[in-house]
């Protein structure tokens, strides 16, 4: 075998040995809690100096701060979407895609300071609570991290809508309303979902800004649907515990754990979103 | 007004306010950190070290660790990326490697960046016992940037016309100087624009680096490969946790329009090259 050919099937055998081994190394590094603690991972309570390793309080943050940040965000990005593709001058489009392509991209503990200075205090002040650290916070936090990624990839979907479907709608006498309910939309609902889904993905595996705001204790709030209190999120949870607990140890163990839930989760929505909802020409974005 | 032409009024006026809310919160994140970040911005910020756990003193040394942190990343990525492009588009025959392959590709993309973290303390901080090392962040995020770079060049290789190929092979060249002279000048655009974009979202994590590779304070540079470094999302990070220090804040919003200037660069750079991209694949 010739030196190139070496080169490149050596490149692509150590790009997929690298991908195999992140998640071996997660399987090997929890096994010690599955073992030890079984079904008990799935308790209410995590103690780790009493030997108490419960993950549901995380589970429940992460669930809830994406729960709270998708409600907020998806309504409000398909109506920009559906603005930005079909009622804006076209000759403003190419400008707002580009900015909001690059707010994207401004680093999630950015988002955490701002968090931290500004929407906590304002969430405390507005509800009158002691610390505005709370799973409301870090949801709408994320909900406006998650914002131009969802405006972005839906307004894609709308603008994919050949153009003779909303010559034929409107020559029919169909209001822009009526022809986006009831033809843009239908066509455009697969990539649509597959924005939202994207987005999931994004705003479960978000560590920095949550971590930030979220409070940091391990409970459920009482009753769960108190999202004005404290929480914890998996990876907020991660991002505060994976240094002090020692290499080895259950506790570190448990950790992984949670880890793994979430990739396992992130990933499986991942693939299967740029599977099949999206078409080759599009995989960059 | 008839019943369809109010709801089409109310319908278009709700589109047009959803926007606008979204363009005021995003000025709003967009402002605050420029009027906040140039209160703090100087000289002296940019060009001294800091002192007091960050409180003053500048970010010299954080702008020099990212950086640092991200080229090395970026030098160990390139090849493997451009590798691993040229093998999906030039020599994968069989579908099953092929869907194989993407699988792997976009399960890497969809790993959340604290798992990259936690899975370079695990395997190289403990298992391969580097201790908290530089070297070891690089790779963790040349992990994380090889998706995006291997992506970006298959698609500007593979979208090469077969004549190409066709006419080079009839001209007696061999398969590696086909790779060389006919599809790497167009695919090294392609990667270079992925680099763009990757090392526009490499520069800017936290959760992976934090971990296993910085130091938030009491050192400079790295001395050697397994040498702590400080960086500035790390650096932002220790600073917002003591936030109520009217000093600390003041200084992590400068690193932070540090930061994302430096964010912008890369990604209006990658912009201009994806443009760029496009206009060679029209000829």
């Amino acid at each position: 075998m010739n030196l190139p050919r070496l080169y490149i099937a050596g490149s692509a055998a150590f790009a997929a040995v690298m991908v195999v081994l992140v998640f071996m190394v997660l399987m090997m590094s929890s096994w010690g809690a599955i073992s030890s603690e079984g079904l008990g991972l799935f308790t209410h309570k995590w103690h780790p100096a009493g030997g108490e390793f419960g993950v549901l309080p995380m589970i429940f943050g992460s669930a809830a701060v994406t729960l709270i940040a998708l409600t907020i965000a998806t309504p409000l990005g398909l109506l920009a979407a559906i603005f930005t593709s079909e009622l804006l001058n076209p000759a403003w489009r190419a400008p707002v895609k580009s900015a909001l392509e690059i707010l994207a991209g401004i680093p999630s503990i950015i988002y955490g300071l701002i968090g931290v200075a500004f929407f906590s205090i304002w969430i405390g002040n507005l509800f009158d609570l002691q610390s505005g650290r709370t799973i409301l916070t870090a949801g709408i936090l994320l909900a406006i991290m998650i914002l131009p990624t969802i405006i972005t990839l839906c307004d894609d979907a709308l603008h994919n809508v050949p153009q003779k479907y909303r010559e034929s709608a409107t020559g029919l006498g169909l209001y822009k309303y009526e022809v986006v309910r009831d033809v843009l939309l239908p066509i455009a609902k697969t990539d649509i979902t597959g924005a939202i889904l994207l987005a999931l993905g994004r705003a479960l595996g978000e560590t920095m800004a949550v971590m930030l705001v979220i409070g940091s204790i391990d409970r459920v709030p009482d009753p769960f649907f108190n999202v004005l209190e404290a929480g914890q999120s998996i990876t907020s949870k991660l991002g505060r515990e994976i240094a002090e607990s020692s290499f080895g140890s259950v506790h570190f163990s448990a950790l992984i754990f949670m880890s793994l839930i979430l990739v396992a989760i992130t990933v499986s929505l991942t693939s299967f979103t740029q599977y099949y909802f999206r078409r080759e020409k599009r995989l960059v974005e | 007004m008839s019943n369809r032409a109010l709801i089409n009024a109310i319908f278009v006026n709700s589109a047009r306010s959803a926007t606008v809310l979204c363009g005021f919160v995003l000025t709003f994140l967009i402002g605050v950190i420029i009027w906040n970040g140039m209160n703090a911005m100087n000289i002296q910020f940019l060009l001294s070290a800091s002192r007091n756990f960050g409180a003053s003193g500048g970010i010299l040394y954080q702008i020099i660790g990212s950086l640092l942190l991200v080229i090395m990343a970026s030098i160990l990525v390139l090849p493997v990326a451009i590798g691993t492009a040229l093998f999906k588009s030039e020599y994968i025959t069989s579908p099953t490697l092929f869907r194989i392959s993407n699988t792997l590709i976009y399960s890497l993309n969809g790993i959340p960046s604290v798992t990259f973290g936690i899975f370079g303390l695990i395997f190289f901080v403990n298992v391969l016992g580097t201790g908290i090392s530089w070297f070891v962040g690089s790779i963790i995020l040349a992990i994380m940037m090889l998706p995006t770079i291997v992506l970006t060049t298959y698609q500007s290789i593979n979208s090469i016309p077969s004549a190409y190929r066709e006419a080079a092979y009839a001209l007696g060249l061999t398969k590696w100087q086909v790779i060389w002279r006919v599809l790497l000048p167009q695919g090294i655009h392609g990667a270079i624009t992925g680099l763009l974009i990757a090392l526009a979202r490499a520069i800017g994590e936290t959760a992976p680096i934090m971990f296993i590779a910085t130091a938030f304070s009491g050192i400079n540079l790295p001395g050697a490969l397994n040498d702590p470094v400080v960086t500035l999302p790390t650096h932002i990070l220790a600073l917002a946790q003591q936030a109520t220090n009217p000093d600390a804040l003041q200084n992590a919003w400068g690193a932070s329009l540090v930061l994302l200037t430096l964010v912008f660069i890369f990604s209006i750079s990658a912009l201009f090259s994806r443009m760029h991209l496009k206009e060679i694949s029209q000829r």
